[in-house]
């Protein structure tokens, strides 16, 4: 399965939503509550060891599907890179 | 307190036929309400009208029999709730009317004689009330001002019937329990159904400060009071003299509702506004005040601390009672029972458990704190709005929503950068005109309740848009006022009246016949607080100010300083886990969700398996999913099926048929 799948299943799975667009923003839509995306980040740390700073949390990294993959890969390869 | 019950027949039957036709259906509706009134429940049958009453004698114990009756006009009346100038009214009326008892009853029927329908805003109280004039064949209900007492009806092809509680029209066969999609959808994203609406089919409520009227087979309802928060504030009013007019109020109001037969005592919740209703009460009574108090085993919830520090200082006669996760999951039934609502959050449960510790304790009559963060503007709502306005102001500014951490330290929201909580704010930003802006995240935040719908649920209320629903009940008026006047509005009406006062308020304390009294909620002092100016309730992001500053000539500064402390419960751990009882994993299966229909049953079963799984906190999501699932399963389970009443309580209930 493929990032962009993983992700979008555990939303589905953890906030019961059955269809959003990958350029849905999480928090105006109320598709994630604020907990929540605190949950998000521990999956996304757990999932694809890596590390999410105080810096990285705001909304142009974490506040869409779109948003989260490109993030995520980017960490990845930084992480491979060093 | 008391329930009443009622319901039109028809007219120039003999009474023994009427007895005979409509005499155990009237008993049935009164035994129901056993719980508001266990002194006494008794029925009246007369010509065109049945009445009945269950009483909790607080006054006039030998006198306030009910129903009723005037015996020269042969006006009936039944009464649940207390008119605190009763006394004042009466001296005022006793020239023109001979009183035969010293009964607040009897205060109203000669109100309502002298006066016609108008008199009810010449009281002071809670109450709801029905009156039926043989004169003009004519039934009138009415309803407090801030909506304390309960007050139901249902329009059949056989009559018109109302009651205290939605059950007793069930008893009374009125109506077959069914819920109702359109409630169930509003009171899931809303806390509460919109007035005149409840989660049954069929079953209306009487909106808040209003009053009813039933004749010529039709019903016509309106507003006899209706707060006018946007009241041009008092210019050149400085805050000495405004907090010297408080103190008085306040005080009028705690002096008025210690008025009773029996001991009055207050529930003491260890933040400002119980505290300091508790010092006022305690230097009243010189000495004798008893107060109550509920402490929660899992600390983040637990305020015991603040409660024996203020019980200590006033010498107060103090009980607690700990409640455990546990007992929250056993007590639910029982609250979904009185409560007749679906909710959002477990913090009823203690309170039912508090209200049987008074009732222990021999005590009939609590006064207690709600009202004060309405009227004075002590919600984070308000200072949220106070913030998301200023925010809307400057939207390119990063500093400006750093404001919002400060409302929110002790929620772990705080945690994250604030700039995620900045879009979670920003939700209705785009228009500032929008009347309920204010309340647009926290109905979206619930509102995500409603994807766990089932498909056929879902499609039954396809037409229903609670935020819609809400909007086109607002006074035109209201979209004139200013934005924290809106919030206030929108406050008073949803979640005051819908869920604070009712499920959370008269339902858990009828539960176990105590009578709640609610000094905040005098409308003197609404309307005083309403014509504040803005600065004096909300200065800056210090909230109820005016109310503080009266307050520090009676509470001591760790109270005063304290961080506001929202009361809830714990609920995951109460439903779901070794401590839950058996009714929840019954319940929350997944066969039990098909059955009920309501809610997808995959969803419930991911949502329990998420968390029985969890290792970390529980977010405010999932548990106000928990909450509304496990409660309105409850409901289903509980109400559905025909209620019955115990033949022996029917059998209980006196009747006359007249």
């Amino acid at each position: 399965m493929n990032l962009r799948a993983r992700i979008r299943g555990f939303i589905v799975d953890s906030f019961f939503v059955d269809d959003f667009s990958d350029d849905d923003s999480f928090l105006r839509k109320s598709i994630i509550d604020s907990l929540g995306m605190l949950e998000l980040i521990a999956f996304l740390e757990e999932e694809f060891g890596i590390k999410i700073t105080d810096a990285e949390l705001v909304p142009e990294n974490l506040d869409s599907l779109a948003r989260v993959c490109a993030f995520v890969e980017k960490k990845r390869q930084l992480g491979t890179a060093a | 307190m008391c329930g009443i019950a009622g319901f039109t027949l028809s007219y120039g039957l003999p009474a023994e036929e009427r007895r005979a036709r409509f005499g155990g259906r009237l008993r049935r509706m009164a035994a129901s309400l056993r719980h508001r009134g266990p002194d006494d429940q008794s029925a009246l049958l007369l010509d065109g009208i049945a009445l009945g009453h269950a009483r909790l004698s607080i006054v006039d114990l030998a006198g306030g029999a009910q129903p009723m009756r005037d015996p020269d006009t042969g006006v009936a009346v039944v009464f649940n709730g207390e008119i605190f100038n009763y006394l004042e009214l009466r001296e005022q009326l006793r020239s023109r009317h001979a009183f035969r008892t010293r009964s607040d009853t009897e205060v109203l029927l000669a109100c309502y004689l002298h006066r016609g329908i108008d008199c009810v805003i010449d009281f002071i109280g809670q109450f709801a009330f029905a009156i039926y004039d043989p004169r003009i064949r004519t039934l009138w209900l009415a309803r407090d001002r801030a909506g304390i007492l309960p007050l139901h009806y249902t329009e059949t092809p056989e009559g018109f019937a109302f009651a205290s509680e939605a059950k007793a029209l069930f008893a009374g066969g009125w109506r077959t329990p069914a819920l109702d999609p359109r409630g169930v959808k509003q009171t899931l994203q809303l806390w509460s159904p919109v007035v005149p609406r409840t989660v049954f089919e069929g079953v209306s409520q009487l909106s808040p400060g209003s009053v009813a009227r039933w004749s010529d087979g039709r019903l016509a309802t309106w507003r006899y009071w209706d707060p006018d928060l946007g009241v041009e504030p008092r210019v050149g009013l400085e805050a000495a003299q405004a907090e010297e007019e408080l103190g008085a109020l306040l005080e009028d109001a705690v002096r008025l509702r210690l008025r009773a037969d029996v001991p009055v005592a207050a529930y003491l919740s260890g933040g400002l506004d119980s505290s300091l209703l508790c010092s006022i009460a305690q230097s009243q009574l010189g000495g004798t005040l008893a107060t109550f108090s509920v402490g929660f085993a899992e600390r983040g919830f637990d305020e015991r601390a603040f409660q024996d520090e203020v019980a200590g200082r006033l010498a107060t006669r103090h009980r607690s009672v700990l409640v455990s996760s546990s007992e929250i999951g056993e007590l639910l039934p029982a609250v979904v029972r009185h409560a007749e609502q679906i909710l959002l959050r477990s913090a009823p449960a203690p309170l039912l458990r508090l209200s049987g510790l008074v009732r222990d304790c021999d005590t009939k009559v609590v006064l207690t704190g709600e009202g004060s963060d309405e009227i004075f503007l002590g919600y984070d709502l308000y200072r949220e709005t106070r913030v998301r306005q200023f925010c809307a102001r400057s939207p390119a500014s990063k500093s400006r929503p750093a404001l919002l951490r400060r409302l929110y330290p002790y929620l772990p929201m705080s945690q994250q950068g604030h700039e995620l909580l900045q879009q979670f704010f920003a939700i209705g930003l785009d228009d500032p005109q929008d009347p309920v802006l204010s309340h647009r995240p926290r109905w979206a935040a619930s509102g995500r309740i409603l994807r766990f719908l089932s498909r056929s649920f879902a499609e039954r209320a396809a037409e229903e848009d609670p935020v819609a629903s809400v909007l086109a009940s607002l006074p035109a008026r209201v979209r004139g006022w200013k934005p924290l006047a809106r919030a206030q509005y929108l406050e008073m009406q949803t979640l005051l009246a819908g869920y604070l006062l009712s499920a959370q308020g008269d339902r858990m304390l009828m539960g176990n016949s105590v009578e709640g009294r609610f000094p905040f909620l005098d409308h003197r002092l609404i309307e005083f607080a309403a014509a504040l100016p803005e600065r004096l309730k909300l200065r800056g992001l210090a909230e109820k100010w005016i109310l503080r500053r009266y307050a520090a000539r009676w509470l001591p500064q760790t109270i005063l300083e304290r961080p506001k402390y929202p009361y809830r419960a714990p609920i995951a751990s109460a439903l779901i886990g070794p401590e839950a009882p058996a009714w929840a994993a019954e319940l929350l299966s997944r066969e039990a969700a098909r059955q009920v229909g309501v809610f997808e049953e995959v969803k419930v079963e991911k949502l329990v398996a998420k968390l029985s799984a969890r290792t970390t906190a529980v977010s405010e999501a999932d548990s106000q999913a928990l909450t509304a699932v496990a409660t309105t399963q409850l409901l289903a389970h509980q109400m559905l099926p025909s209620a019955s009443v115990p033949q022996r309580e029917v059998d209980a209930v006196r009747l006359e048929a007249a």
